[in-house]
């Protein structure tokens, strides 16, 4: 008997189901970007160490571009394009946004990716939790003294408002 | 009466915010087209060898393929291309040049079936000796890269200043700068002489090269990520010998640079793939395949510099030697600004330069923020805090009694200075607290002024803006967005004319066919070169719409003045839009207005036009030397620009930050690692970049708003100055810190350690 051309899956993509089928070695940023025209997730390096292609996985940081879409079956998955809710943007990237804490905005979704896998997990960082977690991700860009900054200001925000 | 709007140094935030947070931009990478085919090349593992033979037909016939170039589908191309010199082919011809050299490109329906296509192409080589280094390249039984010459020119010099075509084997460019006498050396008390070496880094931009291309009805039509639209297209006409009216380039957002994305890269093969098979073409390469086509260029600088004993500059010999790489690309231009750069913001009596780019059978070089005034930097700001030392004096007081003042001529014939030089050094001073404090064991600081011209040479650039019916502003120029914040800082200067709020003004995509003639979005020109030519569109643009509410309100222009989409006479307020209405008629009109700028030719300055503006990065660090293993803590980093007018101050904050954390990557670690003519640290996994934990625990940037740029209210180009007093300001504060001097990058801790050492054993 031959291997199964492709593999049928279920999963929660942004608060929505989505039945698929998947090749076995369909990338998840692949599935996403190409399959569900969701671009905003980005390939950077393509080998789990630029941080560009993070998504969250049932809340957990995970590099796009290394998970086969088949090990999503069964979970929730977000992108860039599920944070916002209901036309408000996420306190993330509202602190993202006001202190101008990107450049070309490549490495930009996946950072306030982590930065939301972080501050679900540790509402009250201090700087130093910040740039350990935030080191998964690369930004070639701003020199991450910003993006620290966001991520203190997100979490402020997110105290100050919850969700 | 109400306060004018302000849109410029305001802390609204940038206008591509809500794009690039909710992951809606849009780059290169993200556009697809229907029956869109995918390329992929085949590249040498050879350094160097002669190419015997080529034989795709088996690739030809594998599923899914539709195209594949070699050498034979170039005929009837002028299938090289380079910016000065066409050196580099769109596949090898006669030759490859160094390991990733492309040889073949295969496009299929998936990458998939195109790398496997690739597997099936048959190449014997028959290898050549190769040349890895500087040295190699220069040894006098080297093998020479290229036996004939490649088609090119030099550019054309004013005075003190040359260029010149393959002056020695393996030098595919010589540029030479002198004023003054020689005879100065004799004046001087000492002459001292020192060698820098400066090791190469990859751009690591996370959005790769990548072009989507299509060819239909003989109309070319490519997305890409190039930052140089225009010659772009023009070099694409030259190579497929097409007309330039034919070839359509769009650029979108652009996932960042550095400078890489200036030249050909993409563009060739997927536009020629696409026309061979008549479907859309992407070809984005990897992440390895970016460390394989650019690099910035490793050097040797041996410098001589003359002084007088109570420290005054009198004259500097320099020889400095870039690696170019395998292909010319921008490296007599890079050796152009890093021979030109070299005596720094310095008075001298008499200054000798002459700059080489060396061919390695390595990554081709390219450019790289900073553009030669990084290596020039490093190795003249180590150098005078040596002489410094040699002298007793301390490094400051001595770079002040030599530093120019402002607005003194650079070179006989050059412009001023635009920035008041010791201001910004008092600055750095006194934000690290230099000569402040107790001298802790381990500890240094150290200061370094970086130092390039800005704006490019003789650059035009051609800007439109029209107003609609009802107020909106669009902008229409040919500055890509690569992450500086152009569209933020061209549509606030455009409000600010226009006394309207910012969010009134749009910024245009960019398409060769409608977009103005523009240069390239490099050398930070955007702000001082297009933006006097955005200037000088606004207020055409104003002009007209007054001279018409002018007639229709039965006055002079010189009455009116515009305010929030009216005009305002005697402050009375006239609304825009009715008075439209009453004379185009209800479906209303369009103002337009023009504005062109460039740098006057002049035959007395050095590079032919003198220079629009002068880009100083100051910096101050301080270190912790770890004396038993070397290492080195940057425990603060500081550094400053002068942003002349901060149009947007976190674009400016962070465009200096992240310069400087480059520099910082620079300094301790980050370096494309050759064993031979192999690149040995290729992936993101084994290439170090500096990550949010390398941040000092102190570190900022200071922007500086000096008032003296030519751009508008003032402004000046930034962006590439953070970057270039780093690495020397680090070696600086390690000399501060624990006596030794580490004359080459990066400063690891192997060298430290082994520099201590020596200095242990001979005291």
């Amino acid at each position: 008997m031959s291997a199964p051309e492709t593999i049928p899956i279920t999963l929660t993509l942004n608060g929505r189901a989505l039945r698929a089928s998947v090749a076995p070695a369909t990338m998840l940023a692949d599935l996403l970007r190409d399959h569900c025209g969701l671009t905003g997730t980005k390939i950077g390096c393509d080998q789990a160490t630029c941080g560009a292609c993070t998504v969250l996985v049932s809340g957990a940081p995970t590099a796009s571009c290394a998970t086969f879409a088949w090990q999503t079956d069964g979970a929730a998955v977000t992108t860039i394009e599920g944070l916002a809710a209901n036309g408000a943007l996420d306190p993330v990237q509202e602190a993202f946004k006001a202190k101008s804490a990107f450049q070309c905005g490549y490495c930009t979704p996946g950072m306030i990716l982590a930065a939301k896998a972080l501050l679900a997990q540790h509402p009250s960082p201090d700087r130093a939790a910040i740039r350990d977690w935030m080191s998964a991700n690369v930004c070639r860009c701003t020199g991450y003294q910003m993006i620290v900054e966001a991520v203190e200001d997100a979490a402020r925000r997110m105290r100050e408002a919850p969700r | 009466m109400n306060a004018p709007i302000r849109a410029i140094g305001t802390a609204a935030p940038r206008v591509d915010a809500d794009l690039k947070v909710t992951g809606a931009a849009r780059y290169t990478v993200d556009i697809a087209l229907p029956r869109m085919l995918h390329a992929k090349v085949l590249r040498s593992a050879h350094a160097h060898a002669r190419v015997a033979h080529v034989d795709a037909r088996k690739a030809a016939a594998m599923p899914g393929v539709a195209a594949v170039v070699t050498r034979d589908d170039l005929k009837g191309l002028n299938p090289t291309y380079g910016y000065f010199i066409k050196d580099q082919p769109i596949v090898a011809l006669d030759k490859v040049r160094y390991i990733g050299d492309m040889v073949a490109a295969v496009a299929a329906e998936t990458e998939e079936q195109a790398v496997r296509a690739l597997e099936a192409i048959e190449v014997r080589y028959e290898p050549l000796r190769t040349v890895a280094t500087i040295e190699d390249a220069l040894a006098p039984d080297a093998p020479a890269l290229f036996e004939t010459p490649a088609p090119g020119i030099v550019p054309a010099y004013g005075t003190g200043a040359s260029g010149f075509r393959d002056p020695a084997k393996n030098v595919c460019y010589r540029f030479c700068y002198t004023h003054g006498d020689p005879a100065a050396f004799a004046r001087a008390d000492h002459v001292f002489k020192d060698e820098f070496r400066f090791s190469r880094m990859q751009h690591f931009h996370l959005e790769p090269f990548v072009t989507l291309a299509r060819v239909e009805g003989g109309q070319i039509e490519l997305w890409s990520s190039c930052q140089n639209p225009f010659p772009l297209r023009k070099e694409l006409a030259r190579v497929f010998d097409h007309p330039e009216q034919n070839i359509r380039v769009h650029v979108p957002f652009i996932g960042a640079g550095y400078g890489a994305k200036n030249n050909c890269k993409t563009e060739p093969i997927a536009v020629l793939l696409a026309k061979m098979t008549g479907r859309p073409v992407r070809f984005c390469m990897t992440m390895e395949e970016n460390f394989l086509t650019q690099s910035q260029h490793a050097a040797i600088l041996r410098l001589e510099t003359g002084v007088s004993k109570d420290g005054r500059f009198v004259a500097r010999r320099s020889e400095i030697l870039l690696d170019a790489g395998a292909y010319s690309d921008a490296s007599p231009l890079v050796a152009e600004k890093a021979g030109y750069r070299i005596n720094g913001p310095y008075r001298w009596e008499h200054i000798d330069s002459r700059c080489d780019c060396v061919m390695t059978n390595t990554t081709p070089a390219g450019p790289f923020r900073g553009f030669g005034g990084t290596q020039a930097s490093w190795a003249s700001e180590s150098q005078i805090d040596m002489i410094a030392r040699r002298l007793g004096m301390d490094p400051v007081a001595l770079r002040k009694k030599n530093l120019l003042k402002l607005h003194e001529a650079y070179v006989p014939g050059e412009s001023g200075m635009d920035s008041d030089l010791v201001e910004g050094l008092d600055l750095v001073c006194r934000e690290i607290g230099y000569g402040r404090g107790e001298k802790t064991k381990g500890r240094g600081i150290g200061i370094a002024i970086g130092f390039k011209d800005s704006g490019g040479v003789n650059k035009p650039a051609e800007a439109q803006v029209k107003a609609t019916t009802t107020g909106g502003v669009i902008v229409n120029c040919g500055t890509a967005e690569i992450g500086q914040g152009i569209q933020t800082a061209f549509t606030r200067v455009v409000a600010e004319f226009f006394a309207c709020p910012a969010e009134r003004v749009s910024y245009a995509p960019i398409n060769t066919d409608v977009t103005p003639f523009d240069q390239g979005t490099n050398a930070s020109s955007a702000i001082v070169v297009m933006g006097q030519a955005l200037e000088r569109a606004a207020r055409d643009c104003i002009a007209r719409i007054l001279d018409f509410a002018a007639a229709q309100l039965k006055c002079k222009p010189g009455d009116l003045r515009l305010e929030n989409w009216a005009v305002i006479r005697d402050n009375q307020a006239h609304p825009l839009a009715p008075l439209i209405m009453r004379h185009f008629g209800g479906t209303g009109f369009e103002f337009v207005g023009r504005g062109f700028f460039k740098p006057e030719i002049d035959h007395h300055a050095p590079l032919e036009a003198k220079c629009v503006s002068w880009e100083i990065g100051w910096g101050a660090a301080e270190v912790e030397v770890d004396e038993e293993t070397g290492r080195v803590r940057v425990v603060k980093l500081v550094v400053s620009g002068d942003a002349g007018r901060a149009i947007h101050k976190d674009a400016c904050r962070g465009q200096d930050e992240g310069a400087a954390m480059m520099g910082l990557g620079q300094a301790l670690f980050e370096t494309m690692r050759y064993e031979g003519p192999e690149l040995v640290n290729i992936a993101a996994a084994k290439y170090r970049v500096p990550l949010a934990s390398d941040l000092p625990e102190t570190f900022h940037a200071v922007t500086q708003e000096q008032g003296h740029g030519p751009g508008p209210f003032g402004a000046k180009g930034m962006g590439e100055a953070g970057m270039l007093p780093v690495a020397a300001a680090i070696a600086n504060a390690i000399e501060d810190a624990v006596g030794v001097r580490i004359t080459s990058l990066p400063l690891s801790p192997e060298k430290v350690l082994a520099a201590i050492e020596r200095k242990r054993s001979t005291s």
